[in-house]
């Protein structure tokens, strides 16, 4: 053996041992992914699987594998990605993937090889894989001059996922400072914090810590400064302290300048469809009155609103909201209709509009949305159900989809981006 | 659950059992709930389907489903036999035709399956899931809770 062809030997050698990770390439909507061999059972094809009433709106149904039955999950679907018109007699393809004690089959666009690659060689996510949630991603690895997005199936199937979410919390975000109790200025706030939560279930936390200090300042220059005065006593002293807290015309409809304000944050598209989900609606006021917005602005889209309410008192009569003339501003005429002496919004508004009886901290089981309405109620849950709701509202969205949260109240973190408005307080997840 | 739908059930279940039970009857307040809960020792089962997908669950004691039984059938029953079961699952899809019918008025179209009756002790119903509307109706033989989990489908 020569010289070169000893080194060419050692040079082949050294790259297969280098190769410790195989895994199975894919591609989904134009995208390389890739998913650990380990994690593969088989690969298979098939069609007609059995449809599963009352399964979520990514899982495709069952398929029975030699006798093994296993769910079907179209990660199309699942990630939220355009879905293409299937042939009904063309076959898809699916990985079947082992997880701890079951096999999952997932729907992908086409199967592409087995790649070998060295671990090290893989990078972390970066955050601008917009398609995907990055917590779904293990990491990036080139091959070939190929880009592929290996996926970690433990967190996107795996049954505890739901839970390790809450687990997370950003550092930054923290429940209500801890008060040095020898300052008296701050023991009061300290209380106030308190009486607020049990009269009123406000949550002080990052996301309002600001708006309650500024309004207790006013509230000591209102009240004075002996503590006694400075408690709040009642369910009235309660709601006078928050009586700022609200959003601009809660509780009616729109006037025409925070209507204006609201337009001014939605971006013109040429979307076909709308979907709008607007949790706390109330009597539906701010319901009829984005609906009459987005009618007007997106007259070509298709538009659907899902509004939700805990309390059945408010929201039974939303559907039905009834309205003296007086009330309604002059860009609404022409979406109401006389009923008797009173009116009523237009068959063409409530056809847009969902309302349900529902409780957001269960689960939500509508499709992606382009915008959620959510002003003044996170405040009104507890910790970790606003860190849950974040999550979901982050979930929920689509890239670049708009957030309106209470006046008030401000998101901590980075992982949105904020839009700047007067009296009003949105974000715009990150692309 | 859509608003709409809440009415026709809890009039349904209303008119039904006082028409069959009498005239003393109180509604307790209307909640929603979405973990996994104990089923009090007889369950009557009716699924729907159609432009919506969703159950009713009829939920009672083996106490107060005997009295029931016995109320709508003129005789003192003391196991529940099969004349029991027919009687309670007759219950439970009479008052679920009945809000249907409401809901078909409003333009909202369902199909009902046929009912399914479960007995046991300690019984536990798990969909966490799903977010049912629950519609206490306190009679005189007892407590039913007509628990309703309805959604669009998407």
């Amino acid at each position: 053996m020569n010289a070169v062809e000893y080194k060419a030997e050692n040079a082949v050698s050294e790259r297969v041992e280098n190769i410790d990770f195989k895994m199975v390439a894919f591609s989904l909507a134009g995208k390389d992914y890739s998913i650990d061999i380990m994690k593969v059972r088989e690969i298979s094809k098939a069609k007609r699987f059995t449809y599963v009433p009352n399964s979520l709106p990514y899982v495709r149904g069952v398929y029975n594998l030699r006798g093994d039955i296993i769910s079907i999950i179209d990660l199309r679907t699942m990630f939220n990605l355009p879905t293409v018109k299937s042939d009904k007699n063309k076959s898809d393809e699916i990985i079947i993937l082992r997880l701890d004690d079951y096999l999952l089959g997932v729907i992908v666009d086409s199967i592409d090889k087995v790649v070998g690659i060295s671990s090290s060689t893989i990078q972390p996510p970066h955050p601008i894989f917009g398609d995907i949630n990055i917590k779904f991603i293990e990491g990036v690895v080139e091959k070939d001059k190929r880009l592929y997005i290996i996926l970690d199936v433990e967190s996107i199937f795996g049954q505890d996922a739901d839970a390790d979410d809450v687990d997370v919390v950003p550092e930054e975000y923290t429940s209500a400072p801890k008060y040095a109790e020898n300052k008296s200025e701050e023991l009061n706030m300290g209380f106030i914090t308190e009486t607020l939560r049990n009269l009123s279930k406000f949550n002080v936390t990052d996301l309002n810590n600001k708006w309650v200090e500024t309004r207790f300042k006013e509230w000591q220059k209102i009240k004075g400064s002996s503590s006694e005065d400075l408690q709040l006593h009642s369910d009235q002293d309660s709601e006078e302290f928050l009586s700022r807290f609200y959003s601009p015309d809660t509780g009616r409809l729109w006037s025409e300048d925070y209507r204006n304000t609201v337009s001014s944050l939605l971006e013109n598209s040429s979307k076909g469809t709308i979907r709008v989900w607007n949790p706390g609606c109330g009597m539906g006021y701010e319901t009829y009155s984005l609906a009459a917005l987005l009618s007007d602005k997106f007259s070509e889209a298709s538009i659907k609103i899902w509004a939700n309410d805990r309390d059945l008192m408010s929201i039974s009569n939303a559907p039905n909201l009834v309205l003296d003339r007086q009330t309604v501003p002059e860009c609404l005429d022409r979406y109401i209709v006389p009923v008797g002496e009173r009116f009523q919004f237009s068959q063409l508004i409530k056809d847009i509009v969902l309302f349900e009886y529902h409780d957001i901290t269960h689960a939500n089981t509508f499709p992606p949305v382009d915008m959620i309405l959510a002003r003044d109620i996170l405040s009104f849950m507890s910790y970790n159900e606003q860190l849950r709701m974040i999550t979901e509202f982050q979930e929920k969205l689509v890239p670049g989809g708009l957030l309106i949260i209470g006046q008030n109240e401000e998101l901590p973190g980075n992982d949105w981006k904020k839009i700047k408005g007067n009296n009003i307080t949105a974000y715009r997840k990150i692309l | 659950m859509r608003v709409e739908y809440i009415n026709p059930f809890v009039e349904a279940a209303f008119d039904i059992l006082k028409e069959v039970l009498g005239d003393d009857i109180q509604r307790g307040e209307l909640y929603l709930k979405s973990t996994s809960q104990a089923v009090q020792g007889v369950a009557a089962f009716v699924g729907l389907a159609g432009n919506v997908e969703g159950r009713v669950l009829f939920d009672m004691s083996m106490k107060t489903a005997l009295a029931v039984a016995s109320e709508m059938n003129g005789e003192t029953l003391t196991v529940l036999d099969d004349l029991g079961k027919a009687t309670i699952t007759e219950l439970a899809n009479m008052i679920t035709a009945q809000a249907v019918t409401k809901l078909h008025d409003l333009g909202f179209t369902f199909d009902l399956t046929p009912p399914a009756i479960f007995t046991g002790d300690n019984m536990e119903i798990t969909d966490n899931e799903v977010e049912a509307l629950i519609v206490p109706v306190i009679t005189k033989q007892g407590k039913i809770e007509i628990n309703v989990a309805v959604r669009e489908r998407t």
